[in-house]
């Protein structure tokens, strides 16, 4: 065994383990915390695999992006009794019976699927030719050279050749890479002005010492 | 491959033309860091929203001043620079909008300390607000790529339906709130399903590219629903940031529910925004901010403004008749102020109808004078909600003898927005009227004469609504008010400066007309002169 191949297993059977503590924990806080680890080492994963790109959008997406908006949104409006989850025992029968049979589809589906009739092209050898984090770095850049390369470009290119008599366009325009760092990290800033504004009008006004008497509405 | 030493020296460059915004998105992060600490209670972040604006503000202004690609050379043509891969336009337009909003920005924040609107509890929710607002403004004056006028329009958005809903324990407050998001909601729904429609077809989002695109599919023979649904979506959800006629539904309630300070800022900055957006978005859509290489046939552009220019005169004249007309019925005062920002957004729009350069120009011009005169009226309106407990206008009458000089200042910002001539609104009017005057004696549209001619009633009409205002103030029987705690003497200082700018404004014609002229002069002229027939 390489030291990857236990890095592998220990990854992955911690994050099993979290995702096992997301159905057991009864507090619904510390289970969006279970879940947060869960889907951290979901990431961990993939970057072992040699996955940057893939195991850099679930960090986006679901650790930075979703969670914290599950754990906004459970710690402000997480009053009384749905504070607590007690699962009785007829909902856990279902419940196993359903995550069983969904894990026995998925562990089908991956039994009899021909592995070896993959394209070459799919799993390069060395992973590093795949698209990685640094290249995802320099197209948010702007670094129009690399790939993944969009046809919504940012960056103007020619127009195409067109028939000033005719006014019919001769060939389709030509665009190149595009660039969204900008719109990318402007939107973490409105999120953030936005969850202050959330938070401000969900949350209970602080109780203030009242001098005049209370009118009546 | 481009190295990484040239990639940071362009993201350098860019950053320092972007200065105004990084400050304000570093001043929101500051006062949420402040706020982690203890005795945070006792921090005034409506000074640290003050200051962060200020900064802000001189470096725009340092950028006005000294940038010499701003400065029209003698062609007449001033530099754009496109900022983070094409994303935003960087030229004289752009820094004039900075300018406007950072100032109205901290006018605002004076406004809001005067009149103790947030109390000391809520004070920094509030400013983030007021500054994520801000910038979203900045960024929607800027954009130059359909998806960053989608993401700054919400950015102006969400933080607004927020500061609307501010005074949480007042129900109507939360009503305004919730209307602005339930209408808000549905016009930028409307604009992204436009914005992608436009994208999809024309293959960018880069402005000038889909101009050239949406003008070769105008200019060639076929006839195509597709881009003419879409651009008229994407104009509809600016529509609604303007509040022009008939996407103003939400205005009048939303400025009802919302404390005065709240409600002038959504007319002025929100307002200035979506006029400067519009703009951009119609200068380009009529070739005036074409590339190297987009060099399109006249004809061509020509035939764009044959299909915009009429729409744009029909919702400039319904916006401004509708709000003049509609502000007759109010007695809350909030609400007749609403529909008079309404009539003014149409005026704005008049501006621009002109489908000239001179036209946008004289919007611009429009816009700052505008500032002062809203501000100034809604200021009064919350000076005077803190004095006598009411925004009706029946609970106003006899008011010259409580509050005399709120009631002089009060008619100084009025009869400014009527356009009486010694005062700033009037020059601002006549710079709109003479552009529309010069775009028709170049088209010969006779369109653009019936709009001057109705932008002319329209202002006697006006009249009579803001002089009744006056007329309860002065005329009318004193009310038997509970005494209640004197206006400041900051908050008289305040609308005491607000109406010396519109006094002395008409003095400073020719920098303020120079001014908005430098702005423009980073688009090319364009020339619907060319008028042709739809083939």
């Amino acid at each position: 065994m390489s030291v990857g191949d236990i890095l592998f297993w220990i990854v992955g059977l911690m994050t099993a383990l979290c995702a096992v503590m997301v159905v057991v924990t009864q507090h619904i806080v510390r289970c969006a915390i279970w879940l947060l680890f869960t889907l951290a080492g979901t990431a961990g994963l993939f970057f072992l695999l040699g996955l940057d790109f893939l195991g850099a959008t679930q960090l986006f997406v679901y650790v930075g992006g979703t969670l914290v908006l599950v754990i906004f949104g459970v710690m402000l409006t997480a009053t009384g009794p749905f504070l607590q989850l007690r699962a009785g025992a007829g909902e856990w029968a279902i419940a196993i019976i359903v995550g069983l049979l969904l894990y026995g589809l998925i562990a089908l589906s991956w039994l009899f699927a021909d592995w070896s009739k993959l394209p070459e092209s799919a799993l390069p050898d060395d992973p590093r030719q795949m698209y990685h984090t640094e290249q995802l770095g320099r197209a948010l850049l702007g670094d129009t050279s690399v790939q993944p390369a969009s046809e919504l470009a940012g960056v103007p290119g020619s127009l195409g050749a067109a028939d000033k008599a005719s006014g019919k366009l001769q060939e389709p325009p030509k665009r190149q890479a595009s660039a969204f760092l900008l719109p990318f990290e402007i939107v973490s800033v409105h999120l953030l002005v936005v969850l202050i504004g959330a938070a401000y009008l969900a949350r209970a006004k602080r109780k203030r010492v009242v001098v005049a008497p209370r009118e009546s509405l | 491959m481009i190295s990484p030493e040239q990639l940071v020296r362009v993201l350098r460059r860019d950053l320092l033309a972007f200065g105004p915004e990084v400050i304000i998105v570093l001043g929101i992060i500051l006062i949420l860091m402040v706020r982690m600490f203890r005795g945070s209670e006792r921090v005034p972040f409506g000074g640290l929203a003050a200051v962060v604006l200020g900064l802000s503000l001189v470096v725009s202004w340092w950028q006005w001043v000294t940038d010499q690609t701003l400065e029209p050379t003698s062609s007449g043509l001033s530099e754009t620079r496109y900022l983070f891969s094409y994303m935003l336009a960087y030229d004289a337009f752009t820094v004039y909008l900075r300018l406007f909003l950072t100032s109205f920005g901290l006018f605002m924040v004076a406004l809001c300390l005067l009149s103790g609107v947030p109390d000391p509890d809520d004070s920094a929710d509030f400013y983030v607000l007021l500054l994520g607002a801000t910038l979203g403004m900045m960024l929607m004056a800027s954009a130059a790529h359909l998806l960053m006028v989608y993401i700054a329009v919400e950015m102006a958005s969400l933080p607004s339906y927020a500061l609307a809903g501010f005074l949480k324990q007042r129900r109507d407050s939360s009503e305004a709130a919730l209307k602005y998001v339930v209408y808000g909601g549905g016009a930028s729904g409307l604009m992204l399903y436009g914005i992608s429609m436009l994208a999809g077809k024309v293959g960018t989002g880069f402005l000038p590219d889909v101009a050239a695109s949406v003008a070769a599919t105008f200019g060639s023979q076929q006839f195509d629903a597709v881009t003419l649904i879409s651009v008229l979506l994407l104009l509809a959800g600016i529509g609604f940031k303007l509040a022009a006629v008939p996407f103003h539904f939400w205005c009048p309630d939303v400025f009802a529910g919302a404390s005065a300070e709240v409600a002038g800022f959504l007319s002025v900055a929100s307002k200035g925004a979506a006029v400067a957006l519009l703009g951009r978005v119609l200068v380009a859509l009529l070739g005036g901010m074409r590339l190297e290489g987009h060099e399109l046939a006249p004809p061509w552009w020509a035939q764009v403004s044959w299909y915009l220019g009429p729409a744009l005169v029909f919702l400039s004249a319904l916006t401004m008749t509708f709000g003049n007309l509609a502000a007759y019925a109010q007695t809350n005062l909030k609400r007749l102020l609403a529909y008079s920002t309404i009539a003014h957004a149409g005026y704005m729009m008049m501006g621009l109808c002109a489908l000239t350069r001179e036209g946008v120009e004289a919007s611009l011009f429009y816009l700052a004078v505008y500032f002062f005169m809203n501000l100034g009226a809604f200021a009064v309106v919350a000076f005077l909600r803190n004095l006598v407990g009411s925004e009706d206008l029946s609970d106003y009458s006899g008011l010259v003898y409580r509050a005399p000089w709120l009631t002089v200042t009060m008619a100084i910002f009025l009869l400014s927005l009527v356009g009486i001539p010694p005062l700033a609104g009037y020059m601002a009017k006549f710079q709109i009227f003479a552009a529309v005057y010069h775009a028709w004696q170049a088209q010969q549209q006779t369109g653009l004469l019936v709009l001057l001619a109705l932008g002319v009633l329209n202002t006697v009409l006006s009249l009579f609504y803001y002089v009744n205002v006056l007329k309860v103030m002065v005329l009318h029987e004193p009310k038997e008010i509970p005494a209640s705690k004197p206006v400041s003497g900051l908050a008289l200082v305040y609308t005491g400066f607000l109406s010396l700018v519109l006094v002395v404004g008409i003095f400073f014609w020719d920098p303020l007309a120079s001014g908005s002229n430098k702005a423009v002069s980073s688009f090319y002229e364009i020339s619907p002169r060319l008028t042709v027939s739809p083939r």
